[in-house]
């Protein structure tokens, strides 16, 4: 029941070396990926674009401190779901972890299978998070191959607006709007006006504040 | 007029005297006066009420009534639900001799008028200028939640009396106070609060009680009100049922005139009238010199009244001048009181804990110290056993982990070893304690916390307590200890059961035996041997370190301490503490 799934590192963050140790046992016992940090700055600094998996750390260290550390790599580029741990949990403590997007928050005294679970769901989860966050930079991509003039009619074309209005309002000529229509449909390998716009809204290119 | 009690409590008669004659004093005789009365200590129940409420209804139904002066009783029902269900668009003044505050929903309807309380920090200036001294004062208190208010307004205010002893005699009934109070020893005195009900369930009034305790007393009796005064009472600073009438005369006077009652806000007064019985000074004794110059002395000689009346009156008159300014500056206290206690209120438990017990502090610390090494080797063991589970296990890895296990440990020891030499050598300071002393200072310290918990908190003294030798700092931490798990004991039982007990008494060694006994749902049977027992706890969120610790401590004092159920309810820790060696 507790058996991993997915892909993905457990990275541990701790500055008591001899519990750091430890758990990295049994994490590797129960056949995780593992790598150990004695400290956040030190885990923020290897952090790169692309990494997945989940983050296990203590929540009071010296320097950067556990609630420190989620905030930090909820910016980064590569947000993961992280689990608490705490020698002991005060209640203020815990709703700030758990409003902050904690997986979990457990203390160091409960048993491994709390421990195992909190771990397998945080993965499952940084395994979705993480695919939807590939699935959209790679919409992106390709709406980034599209000329500006491209992205222009697209943008008329989602909003449902037909060719000889699009001409209107751009100054051009009809011709003109359908050879860009075809040629972005093509570049973006779409069947219909509904993908279009579909495709259009996932990548939030228009709708939202990430319009580029 | 419409009174709670019946025509023949003393306090209603001079007040009702004195509210008609304040509103008859232009002597033209134009306002006619009906009083009804509801003597709710006699005859009890909704039936009762119900009657009376259709009674008067039927009887003053299209009577031209102009004004409802009414003197409620604690629950202000008179005041407030009866007039505005009979008579709505009559103003209403009332009159309450109450220690409660009139509930919002009156001074929504419309009310207003005065609330009474208590001069409880007058009386006992008093007692301490009459018989300076003092030493004890036994408080007869009952069972409701007013009679409960008042003892938790005397238990605050004898915080400034530091070289006095107070005990609350709560738990006993009338009858049996009133044996007790003839074998109590000199340098006594009986202060009596009200009992609405005693512990049987009986109703009194105040003069009634007084005339029961005060002949028998062995020692000088104390009042607050001035309708008990005559019954043998010495006195005290009194509520003076003819002043509070005429004020109320005056009150309702200026709402007959046009005043719109819901603009006059509710007057709230806490300053008392000294008065003493000049009978009671002679047979105890008591030097006249010794009665304060503004007192009033009642039931002397005429002869001697005369004499000195002008004086007095004069006297009289700059007390009540002050008295107007002192209730002014009264009332602005009270305001920034209430707002206080609700700053109190919001603080939550465990930052109160935190504060007034460094104990809270060191558990929280050591536990914090302790985990990590018990993690590490929690952790270390579960992965030890799932390396077994393989196939080939990996012995050199399982070998390391042994070794880290062991390490762990040691560094858990450590910490123990650290705890156990900070509490031992390096910060017992061992001196004489006035242990009668500690324990007081202890009680007050508790005191805030219990008002918020709304938990009665009460120290009883019987005798003496022979001095001790001990650190002073830890054996309070002790005792804050005992009385904070008393109060978490008892957070799930209601509000009236609330009550907790320290006690002490001469051991038979020489030494002081100590006792905290709550009401609250007592140790399961299977768990008492293991109370003090480090990380045992029955608390959802306590760390098991609080009762170690105080054990640590009383034993390295040389004393023992330990824990059972009480009878019929509750838990009760004691502990002892050996006598100052000669």
């Amino acid at each position: 029941m507790n058996t991993p799934t997915g892909s993905g590192t457990v990275y541990i963050v701790d500055d008591d070396e001899s519990f750091l140790k430890s758990v990295s046992r049994l994490l590797r016992a129960a056949g995780y990926s593992v790598q150990a940090f004695t400290s956040a700055k030190k885990f923020l600094e290897q952090l790169a674009p692309g990494m997945s998996g989940c983050v296990l750390a203590d929540l009071q260290m010296p320097g950067l401190n556990g609630l420190e550390l989620q905030a930090a790599l909820a910016k980064s580029a590569s947000p993961m779901p992280v689990v608490f741990l705490s020698a002991q949990g005060d209640i203020p403590t815990t709703v700030k972890a758990m409003r902050g997007g904690a997986e979990d928050f457990l203390t160091k005294l409960d048993p491994k299978e709390k421990l195992l679970d909190a771990i397998r769901r945080a993965l499952a989860r940084g395994a979705r998070e993480s695919k939807a966050r590939g699935h959209l930079r790679e919409l992106r991509e390709r709406f980034a191959t599209l000329t500006p003039r491209e992205l222009e009619v697209l943008k008329h074309v989602v909003r449902g607006q037909l060719n000889k209005q699009i001409a209107d309002d751009l100054g051009i000529n009809e011709r003109t709007v359908k050879l860009h229509r075809t040629n972005l449909t093509r570049r973006l390998n779409v069947k219909s006006v509904a993908e279009l716009t579909r495709l259009t809204e996932e990548a939030g290119l228009f709708g939202d504040g990430t319009a580029g | 007029m419409l009174f709670a009690e019946g025509k023949d409590v003393p306090g209603n008669i001079l007040q009702e005297q004195a509210v008609k004659a304040e509103m008859q004093k232009d002597g033209t005789n134009r306002i006619e006066f009906s009083s009804e009365y509801l003597d709710a200590s006699h005859f009890s129940g909704k039936e009762h009420f119900r009657v009376f409420q259709n009674y008067i209804g039927k009887k003053y139904d299209g009577g031209n009534l102009d004004l409802v002066v009414a003197f409620p009783s604690q629950d202000y029902m008179l005041a407030g639900e009866l007039p505005d269900a009979l008579f709505p668009i009559v103003p209403v003044v009332f009159v309450a001799v109450n220690e409660m505050d009139a509930p919002l929903t009156i001074s929504k309807l419309g009310v207003t008028g005065i609330v009474q309380r208590f001069d409880i920090r007058g009386t006992l200036g008093l007692i301490m200028r009459l018989q300076p001294d003092t030493r004890r004062v036994v408080v007869i208190g009952g069972t409701t939640e007013s009679d409960r208010a008042t003892l938790g307004r005397i238990a605050e205010e004898s915080k400034s009396l530091e070289s006095v002893q107070f005990e609350f005699w709560t738990n006993r009934s009338v009858a049996q106070m009133s044996v007790d109070v003839g074998s109590l020893p000199e340098g006594t005195v009986i202060l009596m609060s009200t009992v609405l009900r005693d512990v049987t369930g009986q109703p009194f009034n105040t003069s009634q009680l007084a005339q029961m305790l005060a002949p028998s007393a062995s020692v000088p009796l104390y009042v607050f009100g001035g309708w008990a005064l005559g019954s043998g009472a010495v006195g005290g600073s009194v509520v003076d049922p003819e002043d509070l009438g005429a004020r109320a005369g005056q009150l309702a006077l200026r709402v007959l005139g046009g005043e719109d009652p819901e603009k006059v806000p509710i007057e709230v007064a806490t300053k008392g009238t000294p008065m003493v019985d000049w009978r009671a000074l002679q047979r105890w004794g008591i030097k006249e010199s010794r009665v304060p110059a503004d007192a009033v002395i009642r039931y002397r000689p005429q002869t001697l009244w005369d004499e000195h009346r002008d004086l007095i009156l004069i006297l009289l008159a700059v007390f009540l001048a002050q008295a107007v300014t002192i209730t002014g500056l009264l009332v602005q206290r009270s305001q920034r009181r209430r707002a206080e206690a609700v700053i109190l209120d919001q603080r939550t438990e465990i930052a109160h804990v935190t504060r007034v017990s460094t104990m809270g502090q060191l558990t929280s610390a050591i536990s914090h110290e302790l985990n990590q090494p018990l993690g590490a080797i929690l952790r270390n063991a579960e992965a030890a056993e799932m390396f077994l589970q393989k196939e080939n296990p990996d012995l050199e890895e399982i070998r390391a982990i042994l070794a880290d296990i062991r390490k762990d440990d040691q560094r858990a020891g450590n910490v123990i070893k650290r705890m156990r030499s900070l509490l031992k050598r390096r910060s017992l300071d061992l001196k004489p304690l006035n242990f009668d002393e500690l324990l007081a200072e202890t009680v007050a310290l508790a005191q805030s916390d219990a008002h918020a918990r709304q938990v009665f908190l009460a120290l009883q003294l019987r005798d003496k307590l022979p001095d001790v030798i001990g650190d002073r700092v830890h054996l309070q931490q002790v005792l804050l200890n005992l009385v904070l798990n008393g109060m978490d004991a008892m957070a799930g039982v209601p509000k009236s059961q609330r009550l907790l007990t320290v006690s002490a008494k001469p051991a038979k060694d020489g030494g002081v035996e100590v006792t905290v006994s709550d009401c609250g749902s007592g140790i399961a049977p299977d768990k008492i041997g293991r109370l003090f027992e480090p990380f045992f706890t029955t608390k959802e969120n306590g760390m098991g370190m609080g009762l170690a610790i105080s054990q640590t401590i009383i034993e390295a004092h040389g004393g023992k301490i330990w824990g059972g159920n009480n009878s019929p309810r509750g838990a009760a820790f004691f502990f002892t503490l050996p006598a100052r060696p000669n």
